[in-house]
């Protein structure tokens, strides 16, 4: 008699979890996308009514806006921070500590604190740019349609390049010194060690901290929900918000569904696209 | 024991556990969910009703309103039900339609003494759904004080929307911002101060039947650019507009920023505690010439959900809580009932001018996608305010919006 293999044994219970809490979930939002409350199958009218909603090209496009804005700024910074705070210099391990500042405090916290910071009337901002006249009225960067949306990204890098920066942190300790040393003899400055050494060593773990970072923003609710729900006027609508609002605001959870199904669709291609042209093409730096 | 015997002493038993049960059931338990303002006061009338009904025991759970909709419907949904909840007014529509709630026309007494507007709220199909105990309606703070440093008299406010916009220029010219809007927050807060002026004109968001969507018809529109405008033309309105709720912008009247703004006698307590100097003044909404100002009639009612345990006895205490005396007791704002308001605790001339726009409170508009309709008037009042489309253009995006929804 044959016996089941002793690791799958092993396995088993974890694999039956896995599959009730992820499996399930994700076919039931498949099923949900195309029946209506009442259970009845309704073919691919919730996704008609999704996609004829003129807020659903509104929140992509913010959607873009925010994913790009939020990448581009979180990687560049977070890397340059990586390469001061790999440098050697009195009171590095403070710096170091308290750069994560940012990584750890709670979601919820920072937002509403930035929100404070942000407001036209009481904010510390405005109060700080007003002081010394670089302003002569308020700013309403939280209502200016011009200044919403990047005041949101801001935050966003403010809170995960820390995390950028450890990471890549963690990647530049691990390049060993005499690759330095045999540029330095060769006459390289500091940019051509960066330019040379650094950036091609660190190349995979970049890769993948991006790639992370873009599925969080991708999915990310916390901050711009907390301070403008998508508003004013849908200005900082992105599609996972909206995705929030039509199924725990308005308990439309079978559109919900359908915009969900649609989404992750549409997040498989980019991160596949990303991974097949920017992530593939370092093997040379393994 | 033979086997015979054995098992009639089991249905003997057996008999007598189930008879143990059912007395259990019938010796007459309710559970009564109310939320966390009206605990002390739900605890006093309960010590009553119980001395008056000792065969009773009633249960209080406090509830908090942060999330209570969405609580309440669930446990209506899962047929394990409290015997008596406290619900908002226009919650009971949906409940009624679900059949989640049973109908209260046997237990209402005295239905011309009610506040007609809110028995309309939880009337359907032409049944009673809901006992409504609390209305209350927005009116106008204003501070005395700045009112006299402008030349004003605060004691005779301004009674038309002209009076309304030319006393808020001059507080303004004088200093402060005269006549704070709300743009941001949750959606209802603009609903509340901006919808009554579409009423007043006329004007509605959609039809009474729900079926066509009225907001850019000429009256609402022009309703919507007189509000608006305090904020897009005038400058009357603060700066932050576009982030401020009622909340916030009880902070700019304490903080002696703002001279009028639109609230409920709920705020009058916290800003005579934290700034004592302000002078409160209370006026009603200011209307158009030549007609009646209008409300939103806010409020709380009593509902016996349809998987109660006990109905009979929860219909009982309702019998006992909506007696004139004990509502007016019990109300954090106005009881629902005009007899109650002659109470010692209802004379004060602020509160007697927030009683006076309860006559003029209408029922929110009821639509299952009242959710989704009410967020697409505030994008369109958002989209007037950042200046992206004139009121005309914005409400008629909003009424095309709100008109899909209809017809989906």
């Amino acid at each position: 008699m044959r016996r089941l293999p002793t690791g799958l044994v092993f396995a088993l219970p974890a694999l039956i979890v896995l599959l009730m809490l992820i499996a399930y979930p994700v076919a039931y939002t498949g099923v949900l996308s195309v029946t209506d409350p009442s259970g009845a199958y309704t073919g691919l009218k919730n996704y008609q009514d999704v996609l004829s909603s003129r807020l659903t090209p509104r929140a992509f496009v913010n959607t873009l806006w925010w994913v790009g804005g939020s990448i581009v700024f979180q990687v560049s910074l977070g890397t340059a921070a990586a390469i001061l705070l790999n440098q050697e210099f009195p009171g590095r391990g403070v710096v170091r500590a308290v750069s994560v500042i940012p990584w750890v405090v709670p979601g919820i916290v920072a937002a509403t604190t930035w929100a404070w910071m942000f407001h036209t009337e009481f904010g510390i901002i405005n109060y700080m740019l007003a002081g010394p006249g670089l302003i002569s009225e308020p700013v309403g960067w939280l209502t200016n349609p011009d200044t919403v949306m990047p005041a949101m990204i801001a935050i966003n890098v403010w809170k995960l390049f820390p995390f950028v920066s450890i990471m890549v942190l963690a990647g530049l300790q691990s390049i060993p010194k005499d690759l330095y040393e045999a540029a330095r003899v060769d006459g390289a400055t500091f940019w051509d060690e960066t330019r040379y050494i650094t950036l091609p060593q660190v190349r995979p773990v970049l890769m993948a901290v991006t790639l992370l970072l873009v599925i969080w923003a991708l999915n990310h609710v916390t901050t711009i929900y907390a301070i403008t729900k998508g508003g004013p006027a849908n200005l900082t609508l992105i599609t996972p918000i909206q995705i929030f609002r039509l199924g725990f605001e308005s308990f439309q959870f079978n559109q919900a569904a359908a915009l969900s199904v649609m989404f992750f669709l549409v997040a498989m291609v980019i991160v596949a696209l990303y991974i097949r042209f920017l992530a593939s093409g370092g093997e040379t730096a393994r | 024991m033979t086997k015979n015997q054995r098992l009639a002493s089991r249905l003997a038993i057996g008999a007598s556990l189930l008879a143990l049960c059912a007395s259990a059931v019938a010796a007459g338990e309710i559970t009564w969910w109310t939320p966390n303002f009206n605990e002390a006061r739900a605890r006093e009338l309960v010590a009553q009703f119980q001395e008056a009904n000792p065969e009773i025991t009633v249960n209080l759970e406090i509830t908090t309103t942060n999330g209570l909709p969405e609580r309440i419907l669930t446990t209506l949904q899962s047929g394990a039900a409290p015997d008596l909840i406290d619900v908002q007014h226009p919650w009971v529509n949906g409940y009624a339609q679900n059949n989640l709630v049973v109908p209260l026309d046997d237990v209402l007494e005295d239905r011309e003494d009610y506040n007609s507007a809110a028995l309309d709220y939880v009337t359907w199909n032409d049944q009673l759904w809901g006992i409504p105990y609390r209305v209350e309606a927005l009116a106008i703070l204003m501070n005395r004080g700045h009112f006299e440093g402008a030349g004003l008299d605060p004691d005779s406010p301004p009674q038309t929307w002209d009076e309304l916009l030319a006393a808020a220029q001059t507080l303004t010219e004088a200093g402060h911002s005269g006549f704070a809007i709300t743009g941001g927050g949750e959606v209802g807060n603009t609903v509340f101060r901006s919808l009554p002026f579409i009423w007043m004109n006329g004007g509605d968001i959609i039809s009474e039947d729900g079926k066509t969507a009225v907001v850019n018809s000429p009256e609402a529109v022009e309703a919507v650019k007189f509000w608006t405008d305090m904020y897009v033309a005038h400058g009357v309105s603060p700066t932050s507009t576009l982030e401020n709720d009622g909340t916030a912008n009880r902070r700019l009247f304490i903080a002696d920023q703002v001279s009028m703004y639109q609230s409920g006698q709920f705020d009058i307590a916290s800003i005579q505690e934290e700034n004592p100097d302000i002078q409160i003044g209370v006026m009603m909404t200011p209307h158009p010439e030549g007609k009646d100002t209008a409300a939103i009639l806010g409020g709380w009612s009593w509902v016996v959900p349809a998987a109660a345990e006990n109905p009979e006895d929860a219909k009982t205490l309702i019998r006992f809580l909506a007696q004139s005396d004990n509502m007016g007791f019990f109300t954090d704002t106005f009881p629902a009932r005009t007899s109650a308001m002659d109470l010692p605790r209802f004379d004060d001339p602020m509160l007697q001018v927030f009683a006076q726009m309860l006559p003029y409170g209408r029922p929110l508009p009821s639509h299952p996608r009242w959710v989704q309709i009410s967020q697409a008037y505030f994008d369109g009042i958002q989209r007037i305010l950042i200046g992206e489309q004139d009121a005309q253009a914005s409400m008629d995006l909003a009424a095309e919006e709100i008109q899909a929804l209809l017809d989906q």
